[in-house]
């Protein structure tokens, strides 16, 4: 009983910090989606005509992730989704670092803006991207798949 | 004594003796040449004189620095050709400005190399009329000179 409410506190801990970060960084990136797609373009992974697409997939997708993790909806699809695009975003990074590329990382703009701290990509952002991946695995593995007014009809 | 003979000896210091000769003469061509590229390159500009330019409307500035930092603040009227991409803005480039244009380049500041680069690269696609301002955007922005963005 015990170890069931301390795993069912850490999930929810985990996806309301998560999903409010999430909500937050797509948001900011919604708002100003060329400079979000000027920042992929220096990745030079992504084909030119592709980058306004790319640039609002990935920004819906971390907002509505975000949302679905913050109100337990989908959680376990949600966080999985998010999972891979950790993992594009780690690749991404390591990629143009082993090519000896700078620029911003695109991450999360609020935080150099708020905290003064520094966007460029580099171990920093891969090793927060890294942490991210593992603090959303245990709502992919263990976090509940359910619609929560499904739950209402029984 | 090895049993290399002496003709052979002979023959082996006369080519020693002959490189030795020349070999001081190409590298003086060499450093003249090198001397002649960073002269072209490095024809470089201080604020008062990119600044006089820019009040003359006679060049054209090009910001050499990533186009997502471009798109937060230029200096007013400059375009955007980067260091990183350079080969996929230069065709639009191209296309807009006449190869006899006066080229202004820059990036943040003096220590910035992206703005000799593109200088250079410019060059080596034809623009012969390419100046870099080494102050930068950081100098232009202190002396509140006029910025878009």
């Amino acid at each position: 009983m015990t170890r069931i409410g301390f795993q069912s506190a850490l999930i929810t801990t985990l996806r309301l910090l998560l999903g409010a970060f999430f909500i937050m960084s797509g948001f900011e990136k919604l708002l100003d989606l060329k400079f979000f797609g000027l920042i992929i373009a220096e990745y030079q992974i992504v084909p030119s005509f592709l980058i306004p697409a790319v640039a609002l997939l990935f920004s819906l997708c971390e907002l509505l992730c975000g949302t679905m993790l913050l109100i337990n909806l989908f959680s376990r699809f949600s966080s999985s989704v998010m999972l891979c695009m950790m993992v594009i975003f780690i690749a991404a990074m390591i990629n143009n670092v082993m090519r000896g590329l700078e620029h911003d990382c695109g991450c999360l703009k609020f935080l150099s803006q708020w905290y003064g701290l520094k966007e460029e990509i580099g171990i920093v952002p891969i090793v927060r991207d890294i942490l991210f991946f593992i603090l959303l695995l245990p709502i992919a593995l263990l976090g509940s798949n359910r619609i929560p007014w499904k739950k209402d009809q029984k | 004594m090895s049993g290399k003979p002496l003709p052979g000896k002979l023959f082996a210091a006369l080519v020693v003796l002959l490189l030795s000769s020349i070999s001081p003469s190409l590298s003086q061509l060499h450093a003249a040449e090198s001397v002649a590229l960073v002269k072209e390159v490095s024809a470089e500009l201080d604020l008062a004189a990119t600044k006089a330019i820019f009040d003359s409307h006679s060049a054209c500035f090009v910001d050499a620095r990533s186009e997502y930092v471009y798109y937060k603040s230029h200096i007013k009227g400059a375009i955007s050709l980067s260091d990183s991409r350079f080969d996929e803005q230069f065709p639009d480039f191209k296309q807009k400005k006449a190869i006899e244009t006066l080229i202004v380049v820059y990036c943040t500041e003096s220590s910035c190399g992206k703005a000799r680069r593109v200088a250079r690269k410019l060059m080596k696609n034809g623009y012969r009329n390419v100046r870099v301002y080494t102050g930068g955007l950081i100098e232009w922005a202190h002396a509140g000179f006029p910025m878009e963005g």
